[in-house]
């Protein structure tokens, strides 16, 4: 019975983060790539990301908190973080990279700061709500279910 | 501008006139641009209507404000003109008038006042006499103080004395009366009418009674006084005539007592009977001079007649009229003789001027009346210059003299025309003919104002125009400008789910567990996703080249590979549709060009594509040749052209070693092409028109044949950008031509001679049986000029006909005669025959010449089995070749097997095998080695008909379908793949190397093959013949079947990524699927593996090479070998294209290509090309799809095992 309502709970936040646009079809491809061999491939690799997220974004704060910025150095961060978090499958994330560099491009700081914003948030959410969901997974298996597989 | 014209003809028409014409045009012209625009409105869209609106607009009011400029000049030019007139006018004629005017007043004043001085003298004159008489009778009077009678008599005698000789002493008098106290009455008088001169006096009737007071009485008692006259001689004044008792009637007036008897002088004017004139009659008191008593009265009278007849003379000079009156306004002189005295019934009377017989005169005093109100104020005086007295102007002067006792008014009138003269005619036509000319100039300065105004806004009409023109021109631009921008910055975002549909479609295409239907399905998708894509691609190059985006790359290729596997990729398509596809390539074309091989494959694969769309049946020929200095080869038509052309190529091949220096100088060489179809055509009136964006030379094709019709103007635009140009040129016959050529750089090495082999000295003989009319008339008339004997078939009877008279009269001459029959030609004859016979015969057959539809096709190759001993067979294959045939051939031992279409490069390798095998027979029959192996000797020559790299960014799609193609052909098991899979041979890693789709593939050959090391670069891997020698064993790796699960078994994938994510994320998905996976974290770490590779790839060889042993070959193979490398493009330190650059510097040698894919996430097809051409394979976009991944790596990987 708790293995069942946790699964459901599991279900229900993945496809809400589907649904939100949080995380995409690559997410998936990362639970697929998950096997035996890898047992916790996905959250080393999430974990991953986020030291390397907030490692670039503590840096892109850092950056732009100077009045004089060079935008070819935000540009290659933001262009890091987009890659991984395209390679977690954040797609909202990549998203707003896009707009970030597209600002880098212009030599727009007070753009480039805004979308660190917004970067930041998203960041946020997609930790939480991936936190949740890998707490999800423990007490899953602890309770001895399997996890449900999303297609 | 007739109406300009109608004007100048009639310079005076009315300004007003003018303007209602220009209305009236204005109107019309309105009207008919509002009429014309409903029709306009069907055909055009709104934003062009608007603009159509905008225009009129800015035209109506360009027109409004000409039209008011027009306006403003003339009336300017009216109100110049008209103060100039004035100016003029008023100069000339007002300043004279004023100083006539003002002379004229001074005469008037003169001439006035010398009557009124003659009144006033005879005035003076008259008191003076009136004083002296006073005096004198005074004076006498005193003597006789209380005279006696006798006194009395003596007093009045010396009375009569003293008086008549003051009268005597003036003739102007008229009359002096005494007249006394005593009533005696003394008096001279001159009748001037009668010219006499009377003495008058009374007869004392009563002395006593004659006192004083009863004069009055005494006149009142005329009747009973007596008067008498005496006529006296005027002049002595002796008595001439009888007294004579005169009746009271004919008395003159004489001055009484009371008249003066205040003591002053009175004044008054008379008439009487005897003068027509007035009389001035003045009197005076005599009195006594001691008593003072009043003695006597004195009277003078004085005719006026002389102030009258000064007047006259002065009026007889200068003209004109004068009176003087009283202030009563009574008539005392005028110039005129008319009288001044009328008769009443009371005796004559004085008359007022208005009354004047003279009507001048009259009419005059009339005006002065009525200017006068019938009043004269003292002092007043009128001066009237311009009064209308009957038909003429006058002046009217009048003048007051304020005498105390007579006042008199002078009257002067003058007509005008005698002081103003022709003053005032000519300063009138002076006026007229100052504002006639001013008109006449107004009218003439108007029309030129109109016609200049004309051609001005004329002019302005179309700058406005123009301006709005323009204005449209940069909006449309600037939308244009945004539209290539946002599709530029679009691409990544169009393409990325593009590629995406096309991956996972791919992916499912893989996928067996489909049926049959959902597979058609499935294509059906696939083909249409590339079809969009292609378009996008198109759209977005289009749109690249228009933005300025597009640089062309500046890199060797060779040019004639990559238009062969260009014409290889297209003839598949085109033998389905019955059309023969030919390169022809002279031989003067450097082999290698600088260029951007991508673009100019895209315009051959655009040009190419297109003749094909549009070619039903025929042929598609692409020719190329080299534009040199000393032939200029112009357009090249027709057919006859290209062969008489064949002359000059020869020598041109001659000249070549001189040509290459010229190339060297010039470092750019020009190159011309042919694109020529025999398609549907083009119509001559399109021939610019297709090469503009979404054209097509007939809108109604569209429907059969599809497309945007951007094509063509890509390919402009490229070819325009590589300094060439494109043009539809004239075609005897059905069909197109197209004609372009490319200016490229030469390489700077100057290594441009492709190596040419002389055939004729092999004295080789070649027979085509080929099915194509095209492609074998290019081919013989290539070989021809090669010195290569060569016979023509079409089809298999010719063929047959000509072996059988080729080897049974033995390679005796056959006449011509005999071998024309039967379609088949001698093209030449050589006259040294080769000893060796038929063995130097190289015989090409197509096997479309078989009969493929019924089994008679086995017959026919058992037949040519015959010649097999006798002449070499090379088997022209093309794809839909069944497969029967081909085992059928190879167990036959027929393994020249080259795929259609057959050109040049082909036709030369099959040469050279010939050639080799010959030369290797030879050998072997010479040193007799190896004889049972000659014995099992298959060779199968292959040529790579598909050209993965050569194959553009822009024709990704096209090679995907390409890769594609090879992977459904593989899993649906067609044969067509031998040919593509070239089987290199490893022989220390043999084992290890093979795939298992080349076991699969193997398995179906099922022939043991034997392979021969040819060392061959995988540089040139397309053209290679490649014989492989393959054992038995190979047949051990049969069973294994081709899994899904693990694709990449036995791969060694080196992954270069710097994101650690990334890094993972791939490891992971490349891992599961079977691959071993080495990461390396950036370009350096990379290129550094790399380079331990090759190291080991060439102590391996060395080894292997000097017999080295094994020993050291299980050491070295712990250095990775890798089969792959995944390369991202942005990475710290070294990035992807530096470290392919490297790697590729690196393999430069050694002959080893490691494939490289990119991995980025730039997804611009200029990316792509950027990867492309650093040297990398293929390109994938971040995230990486595994499927995709996979399916690149396989197609990559098993191309190069």
């Amino acid at each position: 019975m708790e293995v069942a309502h946790l699964q459901r709970r599991f279900i229900d936040l993945t496809t809400t983060l589907f649904q939100q646009g949080i995380l995409d079809n690559q997410f998936i491809q990362l639970q697929q790539l998950q096997d035996e061999s890898n047992p916790n491939f996905v959250h080393e690799v999430v974990s991953l990301f986020f030291q390397d997220s907030e490692k670039l974004l503590n840096e892109l704060s850092r950056i732009l908190d100077h009045q004089i910025v060079d935008f070819k150095i935000v540009d290659a961060h933001v262009h890091q973080f987009k890659g991984s978090s395209a390679s977690i499958g954040a797609q909202r994330i990549k998203d707003v990279c896009i707009a970030f560099r597209s600002c880098c491009e212009e030599n727009n700081r007070d753009g480039c700061i805004r979308c660190l914003q917004q970067v930041k948030q998203e960041y946020c959410l997609v930790k939480s709500n991936l936190e949740d969901l890998f707490r999800l997974e423990k007490q899953i298996l602890a309770a001895g279910g399997s996890i449900p597989t999303m297609q | 501008m007739a109406e300009g014209a109608h004007q100048t003809s009639s310079a005076a028409m009315r300004p007003s006139e003018m303007l209602f014409k220009k209305l009236h045009n204005f109107i019309n012209c309105r009207e008919s641009r509002t009429s014309t625009l409903p029709q306009r409105r069907i055909t055009h869209e709104a934003a062009e209507e608007e603009e159509l609106s905008y225009q009129t607009t800015g035209c109506l009011s360009s027109y409004y404000s000409i039209f008011v400029a027009r306006l403003a000049i003339m009336v300017m030019l009216a109100i110049l003109i008209g103060m100039l007139t004035m100016l003029t006018w008023h100069f000339t004629r007002v300043y004279t008038t004023k100083s006539i005017n003002s002379l004229a007043y001074g005469l008037r004043y003169e001439l006035l006042q010398r009557p009124i001085l003659r009144m006033w003298n005879i005035l003076n004159s008259t008191v003076e006499l009136t004083m002296a008489q006073v005096k004198l009778s005074e004076y006498v009077i005193g003597h006789y103080d209380k005279p006696s009678a006798q006194e009395q008599v003596e007093l009045y005698q010396m009375m009569k004395d003293v008086t008549w000789a003051l009268f005597a002493s003036r003739r102007a008098l008229d009359a002096i009366t005494i007249s006394y106290r005593n009533g005696f009455v003394q008096a001279f008088h001159r009748d001037h009418l009668s010219n006499n001169t009377f003495y008058i006096y009374s007869e004392l009737v009563s002395e006593g009674e004659a006192q004083g007071g009863r004069i009055h009485k005494s006149r009142d008692r005329n009747a009973s006084a007596i008067w008498y006259r005496e006529r006296l001689n005027p002049v002595t004044g002796e008595k001439e005539g009888d007294r004579r008792q005169i009746p009271p009637d004919d008395l003159i007036t004489i001055a009484g007592l009371p008249e003066v008897r205040d003591g002053a002088a009175s004044w008054h004017v008379a008439v009487s009977k005897f003068t027509d004139s007035p009389l001035l009659s003045a009197a005076l008191p005599v009195r006594h001079p001691t008593g003072g008593s009043l003695m006597a009265a004195v009277g003078v009278t004085t005719a006026l007649k002389s102030v009258g007849q000064l007047m006259k003379e002065l009026v007889d000079y200068h003209s004109g009229y004068m009176y003087l009156t009283s202030l009563e306004g009574y008539v005392l002189a005028t110039s005129t003789d008319a009288p001044l005295l009328r008769n009443t019934t009371t005796g004559r009377k004085l008359m007022m001027a208005t009354d004047l017989e003279d009507h001048i005169t009259r009419a005059g005093a009339e005006w002065l009346q009525r200017a006068n109100g019938n009043k004269f104020p003292i002092n007043h005086e009128v001066h009237a210059e311009n009064v209308l007295l009957g038909n003429q102007r006058y002046y009217i002067d009048s003048f007051f003299l304020n005498l105390k006792r007579l006042p008199l008014v002078g009257v002067i009138i003058i007509p005008r025309k005698y002081i103003m003269g022709d003053v005032d005619q000519i300063g009138f036509t002076t006026l007229v003919i100052l504002i006639s000319a001013s008109i006449c100039i107004l009218a003439i300065g108007c029309v030129c104002i109109l016609i200049l105004t004309s051609g001005v806004s004329k002019a302005m009409k179309l700058k406005a125009q123009l301006i709005s023109h323009l204005d449209a021109r940069r909006r449309a631009e600037a939308s244009s400008n945004y539209k290539s921008q946002f599709l530029a910055n679009m691409s990544h975002e169009l393409r990325t789910p593009m590629a995406a549909v096309i991956g996972l479609l791919d992916i499912l295409i893989y996928d067996n567990c489909l049926t049959n239907e959902q597979f058609a399905t499935l294509t059906q998708i696939r083909k249409c996703s590339t079809a969009l894509l292609r378009l996008l691609n198109n759209i977005l190059d289009l749109s690249k080249v228009e933005s300025g985006k597009l640089v062309l790359e500046e890199a060797e290729f060779d040019l004639g590979r990559e238009l062969e596997g260009l014409v290889d990729m297209f003839s598949v398509q085109c033998i389905d549709h019955n059309v023969e596809t030919i390169l022809d390539l002279s031989d003067d074309m450097p082999k290698v060009v600088r260029g951007d091989s991508a673009r100019i494959v895209q315009i051959f694969t655009n040009l190419i594509s297109n003749s094909i769309k549009f070619t039903s049946e025929g042929h598609i020929i692409l020719r190329g040749w080299c534009e040199s200095s000393n032939c200029s080869r112009q357009p090249e038509g027709s057919k006859d052209q290209k062969m008489s052309q064949c002359a000059p190529r020869n020598k041109l091949k001659q000249n070549e070693s001189i040509l290459k220096k010229e190339y060297q100088k010039n470092d750019r060489i020009t190159l011309w092409f042919e694109v020529e179809d025999t398609g549907c055509g083009i119509d001559p009136s399109k021939w610019e028109s297709v090469f503009e964006s979404f054209e097509q030379a007939d809108p109604s094709t569209t429907r059969t044949h599809g497309g945007t019709g951007l094509g063509l103007c890509i390919v402009r635009n490229l070819v325009n950008k590589m300094g060439g140009e494109i043009k539809v040129a004239k075609k005897d016959g059905q069909g197109t031509l197209m004609q372009l050529y490319l200016v490229l750089g030469m390489p700077e090495d100057g290594n441009v001679n492709s190596f040419q082999t002389e055939f004729g000295k092999y004295s080789l003989k070649v027979l085509l049986a080929l099915h194509g009319r095209q492609s074998r008339f290019v081919m013989t008339q290539w070989l021809r000029g090669k010195g290569v004997f060569t016979w023509e078939a079409s089809e298999w009877n010719g063929l047959t006909q000509i072996l059988r008279q080729v080897f049974q009269e033995n390679m005796e001459c056959a006449t011509s005669e005999s071998l024309n029959m039967s379609r088949m030609r001698v093209v030449h004859r050589e006259t040294n025959l080769h000893k060796m016979g038929g063995s130097d015969i190289l015989i090409v057959v197509d096997t479309a010449l078989l009969d493929q539809s019924t089994n008679i096709w086995n017959q026919q190759l058992i037949f040519l089995e015959q010649y097999c001993g006798k002449a070499k067979f090379a088997w022209v294959l093309s794809h839909n070749t069944s497969n029967a045939i081909k085992v059928e051939l190879r167990r036959r031992g027929h393994f020249l097997m080259i795929s259609k279409p057959l050109y040049k490069t082909k036709m030369i390798h099959i040469l050279d095998a010939v050639v080799n095998e010959v030369n290797f027979k030879n050998q072997n029959g010479r040193n007799l080695l190896n004889s049972t192996m000659d014995e099992d000797l298959h060779e199968s020559h292959e040529l790579d008909s598909i050209h993965f790299d050569a194959i553009s960014s822009d024709d990704s799609d096209a090679s995907n379908l390409d890769k594609q193609n090879s992977k459904m052909n593989t899993f649906s098991s067609e044969e067509e793949i031998i040919e593509r899979m070239p089987e290199s041979h490893q022989p220390n890693s043999n084992s290890r190397k093979m795939s298992t789709q080349r076991v699969s593939l193997d398995k179906i050959i099922k022939n043991p093959n034997i392979s021969l090391a040819m060392e061959n670069s995988l540089n040139m891997s397309e053209d290679f013949i490649e014989i492989d020698k393959h054992g038995n064993k190979s047949m051990d790796y049969s069973t294994s079947i081709v899994t899904d699960q693990n694709p990449l078994e036995g791969l060694h994938i080196l992954l270069v990524e710097d994101n650690q994510i990334l890094q993972r994320v791939a490891t992971a998905m490349l891992e599961k699927k079977g691959a071993k996976v080495t990461t390396a974290g950036d370009g350096m770490q990379a290129v550094d593996a790399i380079k331990c590779m090759l190291c080991a790839e060439e102590i391996k060889r060395q080894n292997s090479s000097h017999k080295g042993g094994v020993a050291g070959l299980s050491e070295l193979q712990t250095y990775p070998s890798f089969n792959l490398v995944l390369m991202d493009c942005q990475m710290p330190k070294l990035d992807g294209y530096e470290a392919t650059k490297a790697i590729r510097n690196l393999e430069a040698g050694t002959g080893l290509h490691i494939p490289i894919i990119a991995v980025t996430a730039h997804a611009m097809s200029s990316d792509e090309a950027k990867c492309l051409d650093v040297g990398m394979d293929a390109y994938l976009t971040k995230p990486i799809d595994s499927k995709l991944m996979v399916s690149t790596v396989l197609s990559l990987t098993q191309r190069d095992v």
